[in-house]
């Protein structure tokens, strides 16, 4: 029987420059301080030896045109490859450098889609999209030069209104748990992004974030609480600037009662950069 | 206030190099297919990034322009 391994959340612009420019040298100390949590993070998954990598990431309108926005997608096919841009502005930056091409692991892949299928969660599925920041910056964190093991690349619909439920994304969480229990293999499963930041996505207060709200978020994540989560709903999350969160919630939703342990915590004025692990039992 | 029309146009800005030069040389002449409302149209000319993102543009749209990038 298959088991979840390592749980993880954690934001994911981990480029020392960008926070650098964007909050002078406390923000290069900040993020600094947040990736070498992140790096033990990926020393304690990678002696778990799991089989497959489920990222549970988001698309900042780089993977999905507006030809299509999907609430879920999972990425399907043998491998995936880093988005390549002509002239990388912002946290598409950190990219660059990082290795170009990624095993995914289709049968778990096809396992969430298609058992997803029959118990009525209908996910979109791609064989295309390519992974930007928000997949390969953690991942390249926590694995540095070793081995990665084969993703499933799975997209929340967080920015474009209208966005799936808090309470949804908790369901696709166990939705993923029952398909990984149901399966031969050890996986491991990390959301990313957040946490506030981006308060209703107005340019005008790119700088704010909300601490108490985060505080929040964590203290119910640190007790194993899920019903708070799946009670937010789309307006308290846009207001906060916790659009990010829907993510982590994924993540909750599939290894609740555990708890999360915070790993990192520290205040920018454009981001509160966090990172947290799940003890699981 | 078309939103549809500002953030495809973003979009296209961000994915097609063509297109975004042509847009920083003649920003006006390489609007002049596109629907826009006379608003949009004087923000995306000035390149106002502010402006844009108020009138519907999406936020990590316009800070990731290249050439437009407000942050």
């Amino acid at each position: 029987m298959g088991r979840i391994v390592f749980a993880g959340a954690m934001s994911h612009v981990l480029d020392p420059d960008y926070y650098d420019h964007a909050c002078g040298a406390v923000g290069r100390r900040m993020v600094e301080e947040v990736m070498r949590e992140i790096r033990a993070m990926g020393d304690r998954c990678v002696a778990r030896r799991p089989d497959a990598l489920i990222i549970v990431a988001d698309d900042h309108l780089n993977a999905f045109s507006f030809n299509a926005v999907p609430a879920f997608c999972v990425r399907i096919g043998t491998h995936v490859d880093r988005m390549v841009q002509d002239e990388a502005e912002a946290f598409d930056k950190v990219l660059e450098g990082m290795p170009a091409r990624y095993p995914l692991h289709e049968s778990l892949a096809g396992g969430i889609l298609e058992r997803g299928l029959a118990d009525n969660f209908d996910l979109a599925f791609s064989w295309e999209a390519p992974l930007d920041h928000a997949f390969l910056s953690p991942v390249n964190t926590m694995y540095g030069d070793r081995a990665i093991p084969p993703l499933v690349p799975i997209w929340i619909n967080c920015f474009v209104a209208p966005q799936p439920t808090a309470a949804r994304c908790l369901a696709l969480g166990r939705h993923i748990a029952k398909v990984v229990a149901a399966s031969p293999w050890n996986v491991a499963i990390i959301g990313t992004g957040g946490l506030s930041h981006f308060p209703e996505l107005a340019l005008s207060r790119v700088g704010e974030t909300d601490t108490v709200f985060d505080r929040r978020v964590l203290g119910w994540l640190g007790e194993g609480d899920d019903e708070p989560l799946a009670a937010l709903t789309a307006d308290e999350l846009h207001k906060a600037g916790e659009h990010e969160l829907l993510k982590w919630i994924v993540v909750a939703g599939a290894v609740t009662p555990a708890r999360a342990e915070l790993r990192y915590f520290g205040e920018l004025p454009r981001i509160n950069l966090t990172a947290v692990e799940w003890r699981l039992a | 206030m078309s939103r549809y029309a500002v953030n495809s146009l973003l979009y296209r800005l961000k994915k097609d190099p063509t297109y975004r030069a042509h847009f920083l040389r003649e920003p006006e002449a390489a609007l002049a297919g596109v629907d826009l409302t006379d608003d949009e149209r004087r923000a995306f000319v000035a390149r106002d990034a502010r402006r844009i993102n108020e009138l519907g543009g999406y936020l990590h749209l316009v800070m990731s322009v290249p050439g437009i990038a407000g942050h």
